[in-house]
């Protein structure tokens, strides 16, 4: 529970890379369509069900602890911790060829979910259990990708 | 319960195989198999196919060999686990009377293939949170596995390299191998960066190729006089898909599940394993499949490796034939493991290449990214 409901409050700067992006886009469909309409406003959701506490990630129609349909979004803080990490110096997608070596991490958000995601920083400036903070790269009209930078 | 008995194993020609498509590396992967077996497709009652670049691929493959009537198609696809899978289906399928000879096979041109061009475009549903971040996969979501077991365990670069060199020695005795020349921990080491902590010698080749892997029910085996390698125990499981994120501990898999439910099934422990042939999509992934079946303790498989432990003449002979990393690896690895097993356990080769007095193997199989795994033990029955 972040205890702040106002989700205006817990924005995180979204930027407009979409001339830019040369790689996969998100194309949002049924229980993440909502995470990626937030995504746009700087807003990182995640699950969190109201019947048994469960907080989840990536969105599903389902709560994976007790069986409840849709469980509810909530704003996460936007805050976490590096699970893990690898340097990618061979590109994994097409429009990363100039990005080589880049940092992707599984980042253990404060709230409970673990998401993997692009680390904005210099490889050699990341190590477990270092705190981040999400920004978002808006790469389509519909979706702005959460990426993560040194907190 | 009755034990499907391995009465045939082959490979298709490996490496770069321009004129083949996987459909004809399957084929003829099948027919030596058979070949092996001293039986024709005239004898097959059902395939088991996964991998194959196309959709519904026990069908094609039925089709594609003729086979009249097959009475067993299994396709369950759990990417390089799914052979090691099919042994548990096929031996059920037996076990009912359902089929007498089926054939597990496997075939692609993952080198030389059509483009691995992928679409920019992104369908799947959870693909939105996994290709967007450029994860190179497979190699990148087991580095960061490797990384979490180096942080938590103390696991070093040099103990994953062991594990390449060790492999590298099996493969400079077997003729079928792409990679022979020695190696060192030092030359995996200065190998190109390719996801860290991996460079290029952690990581499996990539090469064209099949395989096939002849079950028949114990009456047929008797019928052919074939060697007894009996399919002793099998056991399956999953943690997660596409998304290493979504892997619950990273430096645990589905073989801490499968190893001791395949041991009971087959009654054994590890005192009775003579070989292991463990998947090594990277050194990482038969490092921790040796930790998850219990060869050594969790967090200790990089001391277990160190010195030679898996290499010819050590106490555990892992990979035998040179495995993922040095002899080849066409997607879909765990048909491999199930032939080479079979080899040792028949005892086909000669001098250092054969492990003495062979009984029990462990074929172990992973998929995804280190998405699905799945043990078997077999058992030579007439030792
Ligand atoms: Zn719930």
């Amino acid at each position: 529970m972040t205890g702040n409901a106002d989700e205006s409050a817990s924005s995180a700067t979204v930027e407009d890379r979409r001339e830019e992006w040369a790689g996969p886009v998100p194309v949002p469909s049924g229980a993440n369509t909502e995470f990626w309409a937030a995504t746009l406003e700087g807003d990182l959701l995640y699950q969190h069900c109201e019947e048994c506490g469960t907080a989840q990630l990536y969105p599903r129609a389902v709560c994976t602890g007790c069986d409840a349909v849709d469980p509810p979004f909530e704003p996460s803080e936007g805050r976490g911790t590096v699970y893990t990490y690898t340097v990618c110096h061979v590109p994994g997608e097409p429009g990363f060829g100039d990005r080589t070596p880049y940092v992707v991490a599984a980042v253990d958000l404060a709230e409970g979910p673990r998401l993997l995601a692009l680390v904005d920083c210099a490889p050699d400036a990341i190590e477990i259990g270092d705190s981040l903070e999400v920004r978002f790269w808006q790469v389509s009209d519909e979706a702005a990708l959460p990426v993560f930078v040194p907190a | 319960m009755a034990e499907p008995i391995v009465a045939g194993v082959a490979e298709s020609d490996l490496g770069a195989t321009p004129d083949r498509n996987w459909l004809d590396n399957a084929g003829i992967a099948t027919v030596r198999a058979l070949e092996d077996a001293e039986l024709t497709l005239a004898d097959v009652d059902g395939v088991a196919v996964a991998g194959g670049d196309d959709y519904m691929p026990a069908l094609v493959l039925a089709e594609y060999l003729d086979l009249e009537e097959p009475s067993l198609l299994e396709g369950t696809e759990i990417g390089g686990s799914s052979f090691e899978n099919f042994c548990g289906h096929v031996g059920d399928a037996m076990a009912r009377g359902r089929a007498d000879v089926v054939v597990i096979a496997y075939g692609s041109t993952r080198k030389t293939g059509p483009g691995r061009d992928r679409s920019l475009e992104v369908t799947h549903p959870t693909d939105g949170f996994v290709r967007p971040t450029g994860l190179f996969r497979p190699p990148g979501a087991y580095a960061m596995a490797a990384r979490r077991h180096m942080h938590e365990y103390g696991t070093t670069e040099e103990q994953l390299a062991e594990i390449a060199v060790s492999t590298r020695e099996w493969a400079s005795m077997n003729p079928k191998a792409a990679q022979r020349d020695p190696i060192t921990v030092a030359d995996v080491l200065e190998s190109r960066r390719i996801a860290e902590p991996f460079n290029l010698l952690d990581c499996c080749l990539v090469s064209d190729g099949g395989g096939a892997v002849v079950l028949v029910s114990e009456e047929k085996a008797r019928e052919l006089g074939v060697p007894e390698i009996a399919v002793a125990g099998v056991a399956s499981t999953s943690t997660h898909r596409q998304d290493i994120s979504e892997m619950p501990d990273m430096t645990t898999t589905g073989a801490a599940v499968t190893g001791p439910k395949a041991f009971d099934e087959a009654g054994i422990s590890h005192d009775d394993v003579d070989i292991a042939q463990l998947y090594d999509s990277f050194t990482y992934t038969a490092l921790v499949t040796l930790e998850d079946l219990g060869f050594c303790e969790k967090g200790e498989g990089g001391e277990f490796v160190t010195g030679g432990t898996t290499a010819p003449g050590g106490e555990l002979p892992m990979n035998t034939q040179g495995g993922g990393l040095s002899y080849c690896h066409p997607g879909h690895f765990g048909v491999f493991v199930l032939i080479e097993a079979t080899r040792q356990l028949r005892g086909d080769y000669t001098g250092d290449r054969q492990v003495g007095g062979a009984e029990v193997a462990v074929a172990h199989g992973t998929g995804g990214v280190l998405s699905s795994s799945s043990t078997v033990v077999l058992r030579r029955e007439d030792a």
